[in-house]
């Protein structure tokens, strides 16, 4: 098709100006939007190439700034919505991050909770069924060094020299102390863990089916 | 009174320009569906299947947006014009988009409608 002179120079500084307008962008796309907006004038003025007919079609375009200022916006809003699922992704890898090293943490103060709690249950049993072997006993020895020593059980007998730090106090700490961390370790954990996993509210889905198939 | 009213038909004037705006990806989507289109092929789909009055300068720029999003893709064709054109066709990605979108539409119309009700007698009295 070959247009008026005219109409060939209306719309080659159309585009150049369009051309410049989008310099921001990376040439291949700048080269791709100015090809296609050539292709669709070409397109509207096809029959006659009248040049009224081709001002008309670069005025339904808009000016060549406003038009490179739409592309702009659009590509704004394209970038934002690439940011926002990057945010989304970081925000889920974070989540993740603190889920697990927080379980570890959780398991680990969990297992030393109940290990002591349970641990201190068991020598108050022991103090009761074995007294004179079961205590924390403090040892001065001839050669005048001092040591420390915990035992339970039948074969234990506490060695020469040797008295009970907690005598009778070892029942109110086996079980009232021992049941104490558990418990506490118990309420602990479950509040760490709808911390770090809070539950997530149930979807109502017969609420949001859609009343209208398409 | 006067300025009541030219206040009240601007707003509604903008309130119809963000409507079509918003709308304007569902209906190049849903215009997509059958199969590829050039860029005036979708201006001209969008003019004579309904009242909307689309800017030319308003659809290529959105069909470039929906291009990166991976919603559509484009190739260039020659054609017996003379000259290259642009084709668009929907990805699988913008097929799952444009039912996605066109669900949302049909429920969100619905529940408009049953809050129109009141409005019907008057609408209906208004048309000539």
């Amino acid at each position: 098709m070959t247009l008026p002179e005219t109409s060939q120079k209306a719309i080659d500084d159309y585009l150049a100006a369009l051309r410049r307008q989008l310099r921001d962008l990376m040439e291949e796309d700048m080269n791709d939007i100015v090809e296609e907006i050539r292709a669709h004038i070409l397109d509207k003025t096809t029959a006659g190439a009248d040049p009224a007919q081709v001002v008309h079609t670069l005025a339904a375009l808009g000016a060549p700034r406003e038009l490179a200022a739409r592309y702009c916006t659009e590509e704004m809003m394209r970038r934002a919505e690439a940011h926002r699922s990057n945010t989304q992704k970081a925000r889920i890898a974070g989540r993740w991050t603190v889920g697990v090293l927080g379980g570890l943490v959780l398991l680990l103060v969990s297992a030393v909770g109940y290990s002591l709690g349970g641990f201190l249950i068991i020598i108050g049993i022991a103090k009761i069924m074995w007294p004179k072997g079961t205590g924390l006993w403090e040892t001065n020895y001839p050669d005048g060094t001092w040591g420390l020593g915990l035992s339970g059980g039948s074969g234990n007998t506490p060695p020469a020299n040797s008295h009970d730090l907690f005598g009778w106090w070892i029942y109110p700490i086996a079980f009232i102390l021992g049941p104490a961390i558990i418990y506490g370790t118990y309420r602990l954990g479950r509040w760490t863990a709808r911390k770090l996993w809070p539950a997530r509210k149930k979807f109502n889905y017969a609420a949001t089916e859609p009343q209208t198939e398409i | 009174m006067e300025e009541n009213q030219a206040i009240n038909s601007e707003s509604a004037d903008k309130w119809e320009v963000q409507l079509r705006k918003g709308s304007l990806e569902l209906a190049i989507l849903a215009a997509l569906w059958a199969g590829r289109l050039y860029g005036l092929e979708i201006l001209r789909h969008l003019e004579s299947g309904s009242d909307l009055v689309v800017s030319e300068g308003t659809v290529y720029p959105l069909l470039t947006r929906l291009r990166t999003l991976g919603l559509v893709e484009s190739e260039w064709v020659e054609s017996d014009s003379g000259h290259p054109r642009k084709y668009y066709s929907l990805t699988a990605a913008g097929r799952e988009r444009a039912l996605e979108m066109g669900r949302t539409w049909a429920r969100f119309a619905a529940s408009l409608n049953n809050l129109l009700t009141p409005l019907n007698g008057a609408v209906k009295k208004e048309k000539p």
